[in-house]
């Protein structure tokens, strides 16, 4: 069986991982969001990548 | 200038609603996911539970790394494509429906500053984003499939960045006729799939329909030369995302002119 080299899937963890922190960090800046924040705060940790990109695109609310 | 003040407005606005953090990194994450995937395709089978007993597959196939590649622009065009017109679905007609545009263009700013700032600024962070999400690919296809030349790179990133400044302008060209942000991503989304249709259908006539630009890429990384056909698909692929624009201004001008 093949060996997994976690040195090649680093990359694809840490860029998911600051996704999540990026759209966590803007969702508590965030005075007012579509939607409750609570909620967000579960899709973006548990959404894996879909998670933070619904929150970017649909939950931002223009300032 | 008028220009670079608005350009920098745009910068200013995509980088404060953190687009320019999370774009770069979706698209890197769509370009490799399907390398790595294809790669682990044997242990993800184990791990899941293996084979169903009765299927034998004597060896899963070897991919050439052209057309690992190839996963990667057809996922980019999938989901990549989403995004992009997701992310710039509001650009003008949320500024439009909110009021913002008047306030802009009631000064003596011309339409076509206001909306070729606009595509530039789009342009600049998907090129970008395209980027560093082929670079990656082509990084790690290198590493797990076998040797794409540096040449091969360049030549997917810069056709494959024409396609994708088309689906910027399209986006730019339906945000000019709808005040709705929902109308906009539904007609862009509903356009290229049509004309990928239309490109299916009459494939012997369209030989240099924009769509087939991927597939054209692929075969000047298989033959190994630039064909004709992907740099004549480049320039009309070039030439329908200036015409869009410059139509886009003129609707502009009508709509806001009559309203």
């Amino acid at each position: 069986m093949l060996d997994i080299n976690w040195a090649l899937l680093a990359p694809l963890l840490i860029i998911q991982f600051i996704l999540v922190v990026v759209a966590l960090v803007d969702l508590i800046k965030a005075s007012d969001t579509n939607g409750p924040k609570w909620l967000w705060a579960f899709i973006i940790v548990l959404g894996n990548i879909l998670g933070p990109v619904l929150y970017f695109i649909i939950g931002r609310r223009k300032d | 200038m008028q220009w670079m003040t608005l350009f920098q407005k745009e910068l200013l606005e995509n980088w404060r609603n953190k687009k320019w953090i999370w774009v770069p990194l979706v698209i890197i994450l769509l370009s490799i996911m399907d390398p790595l995937t294809t790669y682990y395709l044997p242990y993800i089978i184990e791990a899941t539970g293996g084979m169903p007993s009765g299927v034998v597959i004597e060896e899963l196939p070897e991919y050439a790394p052209s057309e690992v590649l190839l996963m990667t622009l057809s996922q980019l065009s999938m989901l990549g494509v989403l995004v992009i017109v997701l992310i710039s679905m509001g650009t003008i007609s949320g500024e439009r429906k909110s009021g913002v545009s008047e306030l802009v263009l009631v000064k003596p700013v011309s339409y076509m500053n206001y909306i070729t700032a606009k595509w530039v600024s789009y342009l600049l962070l998907v090129w970008v984003s395209l980027f560093l999400g082929i670079l990656v690919s082509w990084y790690y296809i290198n590493i797990l499939f076998g040797t794409l030349s540096f040449g091969d790179f360049v030549t997917t990133f810069f056709f494959y960045g024409i396609w994708l400044t088309f689906v910027v302008s399209l986006t730019i060209f339906y945000n000019t006729l709808f005040k709705s942000s929902g109308l906009v991503a539904f007609f862009s989304i509903l356009s290229i799939m049509v004309m990928s249709m239309i490109t299916k259908i009459f494939h012997h006539i369209l030989d240099w329909s924009p769509n087939n630009i991927t597939e054209y890429i692929i075969d000047t990384i298989s033959t190994g030369e630039i064909s004709k056909d992907l740099i004549l698909t480049g320039i009309i692929t070039t030439a329908l995302s200036l015409t869009l624009i410059l139509l886009s201004s003129q609707f502009l001008k009508r709509k806001e002119m009559a309203g």
